[in-house]
């Protein structure tokens, strides 16, 4: 047998099982269990309080949710603007991810610095990128303030009516040196020689992409593609410290943090209308991850038979 | 392979002069691609350092430029005005314990995951692997940590064992409780199970032969074999806990128990037009998360990337 134990038999065949129950069991607890659990209490009235008793209410979050009164308006459009969040964030930083990596692997003098400044980001979290980002957006002579005013151009930036396009572009920046970096272990793992025989059939720039480095580069791309489309769904925290809880900037995780636990002003501790919202967000998750899954496969299958 | 077959065959270039001259046009376009994108990389960052260094007047008057003289007093200022060396003690005390511990148990889950000791390790891999889609964990979580000290048995271990005399009730709002919420990490243990399978079995069977035990195996011969994966994941993780906020701000209500990142938020509230202080701030957050990086590149790089294409 191929995965046969080896250290010993009869009562010492339960060791592994022993030293791996306490990470499995947390990870079962805190993790996936409570994950499972969200679809369980999108169906009940729970609060954030404790020590009041909780109730079957069906499917009434959901119906309030998605289609009751005023509120279920500003949801839809909370969701809308997740969708819009999520194919802008995804198609410009896959494509500004793959133009760095691109350049950087071009291996010019000094790489390796530019590979370290575009990454830098990733690693510092939203609460530091926001308030950078805050102080370079201010209005009244900040930076970007300067720019416009130089090109004669006025705008209130993360206070104004272009706000949501403001946290995009902080999205975009905060997290494309992770795409530049996928891209760039992809394009490593292509054989020299592929570039080397195309060169010498008289292939160059254009037709060298095309040719080689994008069909080679298809598991990166894909991974990308997939880890784009969930993270930028699924990103909220920008909004948090760049513009507050306000109109014309929700998206989905947003809400579920502000309607769970009565953050922002919002008052509220409906977990239960939370949790049916993030099953909403899920579902989302879910259908495009998929989809995107299942183009990606074929993909796969068209360049890599 | 037959990708090179399907190129349009022409004949070699012989025209160097042409080929050297578009060589260096692309050269300069792509410096200067790489050039404009620093800047928008390096630009906030240098402003923040910038502002931190300017009185709170200068930096009224011109927010963006050099300032003219060194402000150092923002930092001490900073530091003294909220409870900075606490936070920071806060922070250091989550990131180092609940990585530690995370990492040590996972290399646990990994092993015999990765090597098939354990009956049904690939319906547990898949477990993790579904992690990335699932619904966030939030209200649950929040439920489970807020309600589990009523609970029996378990309910009187916590009220009166582990938090024995103080005023806890259950986890919430606790130090204990807070680190729990960071003891797994589905991506990390991927990385550590891809980086397993790639250790030859034959060293299992010859340290078996030898009388080696499990325990003494993994802790002894593995876990030196592994000390890459073991290193980005130690520093995936512990970014991840360093950087967290939204966990801090639902489960920390004591001010005593927040980390920094969660500090970092109320001093914007309280000093938010204090631009100079709040960026000095910034950057005490920023320091060793960047130094981490400086010295860790290379694990951070490869262990994040081998861990999103495998998995």
């Amino acid at each position: 047998m191929a995965n046969q134990y080896l250290f010993g038999g009869g009562r010492r065949r339960v060791l592994p099982w022993l030293f791996l129950l306490p990470g499995l069991g947390f990870y079962l607890v805190m993790g996936v269990g409570p994950s499972l659990f969200t679809t369980v209490y999108s169906l009940t009235d729970a609060t954030g309080l404790r020590g009041l008793p909780i109730s079957w209410v069906g499917f009434d979050n959901y119906y309030e949710f998605l289609l009751e009164g005023a509120r279920s308006r500003d949801n839809l459009d909370a969701l809308w603007r997740t969708l819009k969040f999520m194919v802008l964030v995804t198609v410009i930083q896959f494509g500004v991810g793959l133009l760095m990596a691109i350049l950087v692997n071009q291996k010019l003098r000094g790489h390796l610095v530019f590979r370290t400044i575009f990454f830098i980001p990733v690693i510092l979290g939203a609460v530091v990128q926001g308030l950078m980002w805050k102080l370079f957006l201010r209005p009244g002579g900040g930076p970007m303030d300067t720019l416009y005013g130089w090109l004669g151009l006025e705008s209130q930036f993360l206070s104004g009516t272009n706000a949501f396009y403001w946290v995009v572009l902080v999205q975009i920046w905060a997290n494309a040196g992770f795409t530049m970096v996928v891209f760039l272990a992809g394009m490593q793992t292509i054989p020299a020689e592929l570039f080397e025989a195309a060169a010498v059939d008289g292939a160059r720039g254009w037709s060298l992409f095309k040719n080689i480095t994008w069909p080679q580069l298809t598991p990166a791309v894909n991974t990308n593609f997939l880890l784009n489309i969930i993270g930028s769904l699924q990103a909220w925290m920008l909004f948090l410290v760049l513009t507050g809880y306000k109109n014309g900037t929700q998206v989905l995780g947003y809400l579920v943090y502000a309607e769970g636990f009565g953050k922002q002003g919002t008052g509220s501790f409906r977990q239960g209308y939370a949790a049916a919202a993030s099953v909403v967000l899920f579902l989302l998750v879910l259908v495009l991850g998929m989809t995107a899954n299942f183009v990606t496969t074929r993909r796969e299958r068209k360049y890599l038979s | 392979m037959s990708i090179t077959a399907d190129l349009p065959s022409n004949s070699i270039r012989r025209d160097d002069g042409g080929a050297r001259r578009r060589r260096i046009t692309r050269k300069s376009v792509s410096l200067f691609i790489l050039l404009t994108f620093s800047v928008i990389y390096v630009g906030p960052i240098l402003m923040l350092v910038f502002a931190s260094f300017k009185s709170l007047p200068e930096f009224f008057k011109d927010p963006t430029w050099l300032p003219d003289n060194l402000e150092w007093s923002n930092y001490s200022e900073a530091w003294s005005l909220a409870n900075f060396p606490g936070y920071m003690l806060n922070s250091v005390l989550y990131t180092v314990v609940a990585t530690f511990l995370f990492v040590t148990m996972s290399v646990f889950v990994a092993f015999p995951i990765a090597r098939g000791y354990v009956k049904g390790s690939k319906a547990l891999l898949t477990l993790y692997v579904v992690a990335l889609f699932l619904p966030p964990a939030l209200i649950p979580q929040f439920q489970l940590i807020l309600n589990v000290g009523g609970w029996p048995i378990i309910g009187d271990f916590i009220s009166n064992v582990w938090f024995e005399g103080s005023e806890a009730q259950g986890l919430f709002n606790t130090r204990t409780g807070y680190i729990l919420l960071f003891l797994m990490n589905p991506i990390g243990l991927i990385i550590l199970v891809n980086y397993i399978k790639s250790i030859p079995r034959e060293l299992d069977e010859s340290a078996a032969v030898d009388g080696c035990g499990y325990g003494r195996f993994v802790f002894t011969i593995l876990m030196p074999l592994i000390r890459p994966a073991i290193a980005t994941v130690t520093v995936i993780h512990a970014i991840g806990i360093w950087n967290e906020l939204i966990l801090a701000t639902i489960y920390l209500t004591d001010e005593n128990t927040y980390p920094i990142t969660r500090g970092l938020i109320v001093f914007e509230g309280v000093y938010g037009s204090d631009w100079p202080k709040l960026a000095a701030a910034v950057l005490m957050l920023m320091v060793p998360m960047l130094a981490l990086y400086m010295f860790l590149q290379r694990y951070i790089i490869s262990g994040l990337t081998s861990g999103a294409i495998k998995g």
